[in-house]
């Protein structure tokens, strides 16, 4: 694999979100300077971070601060109007593809064809992203997720919280090294909530999770580093281990609170 | 776990948007009905006029006027399941060329408006020309109705991607669809016309239309294959 190292950290607005004596090698995300405007709205505006490979990050942020077009940006679905972003090294703008195949997302909507079958939607991904045995994988991955009975099912039939873990399955089906999640836990009820969580946890093994959440407790328990997010700019950014939560939380309502957003 | 061919995700989204139409029958029930229903206000319309008019002299724009609209009707739904559930952003998350999934989509598109016109011309040849006699031409109308629907399924699917995400999709749809489709239309009419009245000029009103139908078909498809990635990206 082709990696790209991009220039070294020197950022104005994000060099505090960074470790200046961190190898860009051993980071799964830089972005450097991310900036995406609507017009002459900037819906991201020079966002700088890194995150190390293996982390867990959780961006939080009233509903507007740019959380969401973040995510799009770094999983390509968005090109940026400035700065840059590295997935594993890989430069998004001029590898993009090689990027994507780094790349897992897991969002409120499943990207799953509901006339489809769960076993045809999992091998049309795995096809797509030419996995070496398509069957195998999907059938590994439909018993990770606990849903092998119902494979033949269209996911026309399955309820929400079924519906999510075949997107869990999806997203994961080509072994991606960065897995983005974006608001997973909307429309999930309770113990649905608690089955994705598991779920997370049992696939998570050396894995780097981006997740966008406005659940803060539940953000910041998951969670290896923690990014405020308000009108399209880092408010804070940290390891858990340096934060304490009830700051953390109290930072949080006063950046919502006080219309910061 | 190497990146397959683009011929292999080709073949994969293809036979995806196939298998969902025959699980669902939605574009061909739709198409087919709307085409049927279009022979039958025909029917009403040159009830009282068949005997004043030539019919064989109209049916070429008769039968195109029947493909439009049917084909309108079908490209507007070819995104609809993309749309759902965010499938489309799960197929672009996917390291493949962007044109792969124009292609694939155009194809399929392809496919199920030929299906109904395989049903909808003997219809339309059954209830309005049965009686006349028929050129020894006729069977060249084959030609023209698969340049014709080549051309419009790719400005179709090219025009369903761009108008997917808007407020009044099928509005705009046609609203981009018809004049982008007017050089190729004209084309396909006087051509179809031709095989089916028949024509001394054959030169002129069956060859010359359909070669520039046929080099209207491969400017417009290359231009949606380029420009295809810079449309999905926007």
């Amino acid at each position: 694999m082709r990696k790209t190292k991009g220039p070294g950290v020197n950022l104005a607005r994000g060099e505090k979100h960074t470790n200046p004596t961190s190898d860009p090698d051993e980071m799964a995300i830089r972005a450097l300077g991310i900036t995406k405007a609507f017009g002459t709205r900037k819906a991201v505006d020079e966002v700088s971070f890194e995150l190390p490979e293996g982390a867990f990050l959780s961006i939080f942020g009233p509903n507007g601060a740019g959380k969401t077009t973040l995510l799009r940006v770094l999983s390509t679905l968005a090109r940026p109007s400035a700065g840059e972003a590295y997935i594993c090294g890989v430069d998004l703008r001029e590898n993009p593809d090689e990027a994507r195949g780094l790349i897992g997302l897991i969002s409120h909507q499943s990207m799953l064809y509901p006339d489809l079958t769960a076993e045809e939607n999992l091998m049309l991904y795995a096809r797509l992203y030419g996995v070496a045995d398509p069957q195998a994988r999907v059938s590994e991955l439909l018993d990770a997720v606990g849903l092998s009975h119902r494979r033949l099912d269209q996911v026309r039939t399955f309820s929400r919280g079924m519906t999510q873990r075949i997107s869990i399955a999806r997203a994961l089906v080509h072994d991606p090294k960065v897995v983005f999640l974006d608001e997973p836990y909307s429309g999930l009820d309770p113990h649905a909530v608690d089955i994705f969580d598991e779920l997370i946890e049992s696939v998570r093994g050396n894995r780097t999770f981006v997740m966008v959440s406005h659940d803060l407790a539940k953000g910041f328990a998951m969670c290896t580093h923690a990014l405020v997010l308000a009108r399209g700019r880092i408010v804070t950014y940290a390891r858990k281990d340096d934060l304490d939560f009830a700051d953390f939380s109290a930072l949080y309502r006063d950046t919502v609170g006080m219309g910061v957003a | 776990m190497g990146r397959p061919s683009t011929f292999t995700q080709y073949k994969t989204l293809l036979a995806k948007d196939i298998r969902q139409e025959f699980r669902t029958r939605e574009m061909l029930t739709s198409m087919g009905i709307y085409a049927l229903l279009v022979i039958i206000v025909y029917g009403a319309a040159l009830a009282l006029t068949a005997n004043g008019i030539d019919v064989m002299k109209m049916g070429g724009g008769l039968l195109w006027v029947l493909i439009v609209f049917t084909s309108l009707l079908g490209l507007g739904r070819s995104f609809a399941h993309e749309k759902e559930q965010g499938c489309m952003e799960g197929i672009l998350l996917v390291p493949l060329d962007r044109s792969v999934v124009f292609l694939a989509k155009a194809t399929a598109n392809i496919l199920f408006m030929l299906a109904v016109e395989v049903i909808a011309v003997p219809l339309f040849y059954f209830f309005f020309m049965s009686g006349e006699p028929v050129a020894p031409t006729f069977l060249a109308i084959v030609a023209p109705l698969v340049v014709g629907t080549v051309g419009m399924a790719g400005i179709g699917t090219m025009l369903s991607t761009i108008t997917m995400n808007t407020r009044s999709r099928d509005v705009m749809l046609a609203v981009l669809f018809i004049p982008l489709i007017y050089p190729l239309l004209y084309a396909c009419v006087t051509a179809t016309t031709a095989a089916i009245a028949g024509t001394e000029f054959w030169m002129d009103f069956f060859v010359m239309p359909l070669v520039l139908a046929c080099g209207y078909d491969v400017v417009m498809l290359l231009v949606c294959w380029v420009l295809y990635d810079f449309v999905v990206g926007a």
